[in-house]
Order: C-alpha cells, then structure tokens, then sequence
C-alpha cells in the first residue's frame, strides 16, 4: 500500500487532496480484491463459479467486521479474504444464525490471503467474520469474494 | 473494481502456489451474533443460479417450462426498466439451466435494449455480445458468469450515476423472479428440501428496508408499493423457524407471479 501511495502522491501532486484520497481509498479496496480473487483462482478449476459482487473495506489490526450471506443448503461454498499489505496477517470464519462456528476444516490461513469452506447444513443466513490480525499499517483494505458450486 | 478476467491476465499462467496451513490461532467456536449484528455488512443478493443449482441436486428440473422469451412491455419510467432489467437477467439464469440457446440469446438482445433506455448499454454490450457468443457454443458457465458481469457492471454504471435506488431494484426484480420460479418448482414436486430454500428471511428485510427508503418510486411508480406491501405477506411464510409448508410455497408463488406480471405487463 505505501508503494501505491507514493506513486498515486507524486501523480496527485497538482490535485485537491480529498479528491487524491478518494482515488486511493477506492484504488486499495480493487488491490485487495485482486488479492481475494488471486486466492480463488485454483477453486474456479475445480468448478467453483465466483461472484461479481464482494465485500470490502478498511479494519486497524485486531479489528472485525461481520457479513451476513444467504447461503442454500445443497451447495458448496468458499469465500476468499485478500489484502495488498503483504506483511498483515488475515483470517476469514463462518458462524451460522446462532454463532456456532460452521466451516469445514480445510478452511485456511495464510499471510494476507484466507479462505473458508463451508457446506451448509441448513438454508439461511450465516455470519462471514473477517479480522485483520496483525498489519504493519494503522488501517489494512480488505476485500472478500465467494464462489459456489 | 478489478475484473475477474483481468486478474487471469495479470497471473498469466503462474498458478498459485497456496499449500493449505494449520490455523495458527484457535477459532472461536462460538461467537455472540447479537453483538456481531449491530456492525454487519450489507448483504449481497445471491444469483438466481445459486438457489436453482440447489434446487437441481434435489432431482431433475424441466427448466424448459420455465424459459420465458417475451419481449415485455416497453415502459418509459426508470424504476419500472430497472425491474424489468433484474427480471430478465434471472430469465437468462433460467434459459442457460435449460441450456436454451435461442432463449439466451434473445435474453441477450433484450438485456442490451433496456440497458440502453436507462443510459447504461455501453458499460455492458461486451458482456451481451459474450453472452451471445456462449449460448452460441454452448458454454454455459461462460454464459452464467457473463449474466452475472453484466448485472454488476449495469448496477456499478448506475451507482456511478448516483442511481443506487434503480440499481437496488435491478436485484429486486431479479429474486422475484427467481423465487417465483423456485416456488414454481417445488409447488410441482414438494420436498421440504425444495421448500427450505425459501428460507430466506435477512434478504426479505434487504429488500423491505431498501423499498422503504423509495418513497418518491412509491409515488410515480404504484408496482413499487404494492411490492412493498407483497413482502410483508411473503415475510411470515419464509421468515419463522418452522418448516416451509406447501401451502406457505403455493401462496409465495401466487405473490411473487402476481408481481412477476405486473413487472413486464404495463398495467
């Protein structure tokens, strides 16, 4: 993240500087993406179809945050955490409707990437926590995608 | 946003190498949902395909007597085309199930055509013109994926246009379609199975909260409203804990066809 900002700050010299952040907030959110994309790639081999649609945003190190996901018993699922700064250190888990940790235990951690399977035993909603565990940065973009089969 | 296909491109053929790792800390076995509840996310509604491919590990579909080709109504109001929009896209879903190729490809046309009456055809003609080419060679993952880019590309072109609201409406009118085709499948052969797809009750409060932040819609749009008010009927039948009985799937499935009408039938 600090090499894009270097680069994105000398080309942003003659801009209003909200104008600059915009552009490196949004900028960070896609690299995280393609970081959460870069971790799916061998699923879509083996048949999983990934969603257009995702999830981001920033968290400090030992933060949370929660997404909530309809998933239908019958399919199979995992979602994909991503972020650009390669030294933090992510994980993504997955709680059904009551908290009670639903994943399958192939699910994994490593580095800036992390995945969880799960194969649902009930259609409903399910709770997605993602945490930043440790980031060298005050506040670490993070994306999440999901593909099924 | 970084496409799918870009970052296949950006990889080239360097697969990636993840071995799978223990994980280094313990993972919570429970977690308190009422705490976790006040900083959720927003939801992202899920793909008409991903209920209907649950619902065909359940036993055979005839998707065929689902596929729908007609051209619809043309309507001029922007709430209305956006509806329209979602709802054809789910038909697309429904015609690559049933691996119809001249029903996808005219769903195709149809797409592009009310995309451009809602200003947002060129940020999709590539992914009609893919989705074209897949029913054409009959590769129907292509085909769902290129769906799926096209509806996200449209609501991005939207939400860029400060046009969130019509873009909310593009994925409304696609579950509707989709739940009434579900409805329509399972009321044919019940299975509890079938009908536990329906379970659905947090997207049912997406969507109400949403249509309640549209009262202008609501005004120059009355289908609008009347959605609003078909989801509070919906909401018992699929929201409680208790099994989905056949009787709750036939009465969703009168609703969500009623509404399904009223989308592509000007009134």
């Amino acid at each position: 993240m600090n090499g894009s900002f270097a680069l994105l700050s000398r080309r942003s010299l003659f801009l209003a500087p909200l104008l600059a952040l915009a552009v490196l907030a949004r900028g960070s959110v896609d690299d995280a993406q393609s970081f959460a994309l870069q971790a799916a790639e061998p699923y879509v081999k083996e048949g999983f179809q990934v969603r257009e649609d995702y999830w981001g945003g920033d968290l400090g190190a030992a933060e949370k945050k929660a997404v909530r996901q309809q998933l239908f018993k019958g399919n199979e699922y995992w979602f994909w955490l991503g972020t650009e700064v390669e030294r933090a250190k992510i994980s993504v888990h997955i709680y059904d409707a009551e908290g009670k940790l639903a994943e399958e235990p192939d699910s994994w951690q490593k580095g800036h990437f992390a995945a969880a399977h799960i194969i649902p035993k009930a259609t409903g909603s399910y709770f997605i926590i993602v945490a930043v565990e440790e980031s060298p940065e005050e506040r670490t973009h993070w994306a999440l995608v999901y593909g099924f089969r | 946003m970084i496409q799918f296909r870009n970052i296949f491109r950006l990889n080239g053929v360097a697969a990636f190498g993840f071995s799978i790792v223990a994980v280094a800390a313990p993972v919570p076995q429970r977690i308190d949902v009422q705490k976790v509840s006040t900083t959720v996310q927003n939801v992202v509604v899920p793909r008409p395909d991903e209920v209907f491919g649950a619902l065909n590990k359940l036993g055979g579909v005839n998707w065929k007597e689902y596929v729908r080709t007609d051209r619809g109504s043309n309507f001029t109001e922007r709430p209305r085309i956006a509806l329209l929009l979602g709802s054809v896209i789910a038909d697309g879903f429904i015609a690559v199930q049933a691996e119809d190729t001249p029903a996808v490809k005219e769903i195709g046309q149809r797409v592009q055509s009310l995309a451009e009456r809602i200003n947002v055809k060129s940020s999709i003609t590539q992914h009609a013109k893919a989705i074209i080419e897949g029913a054409d060679k009959k590769r129907w993952d292509n085909v769902r994926k290129e769906l799926d880019r096209t509806q996200n590309e449209v609501q991005k072109a939207m939400d860029e246009l400060h046009d969130e609201k019509l873009s909310q409406l593009v994925s409304l009118g696609g579950w509707l379609r989709g739940t009434e085709v579900l409805t329509a499948v399972v009321n044919k052969n019940f299975k509890e199975e079938g009908a536990e797809l329906l379970h659905q009750p947090d997207l049912l409060m997406h969507f109400q909260g949403q249509l309640q932040e549209m009262p202008e819609f609501k005004t120059q749009t009355p289908l609008i409203d009347q959605i609003h008010g078909a989801l509070v009927e919906v909401k018992p039948l699929i929201g409680s804990t208790q099994k989905i009985s056949p009787e709750a799937v036939r009465k969703i499935n009168e609703i969500t066809t009623r509404l399904d009408s009223a989308i592509v039938t000007k009134q």
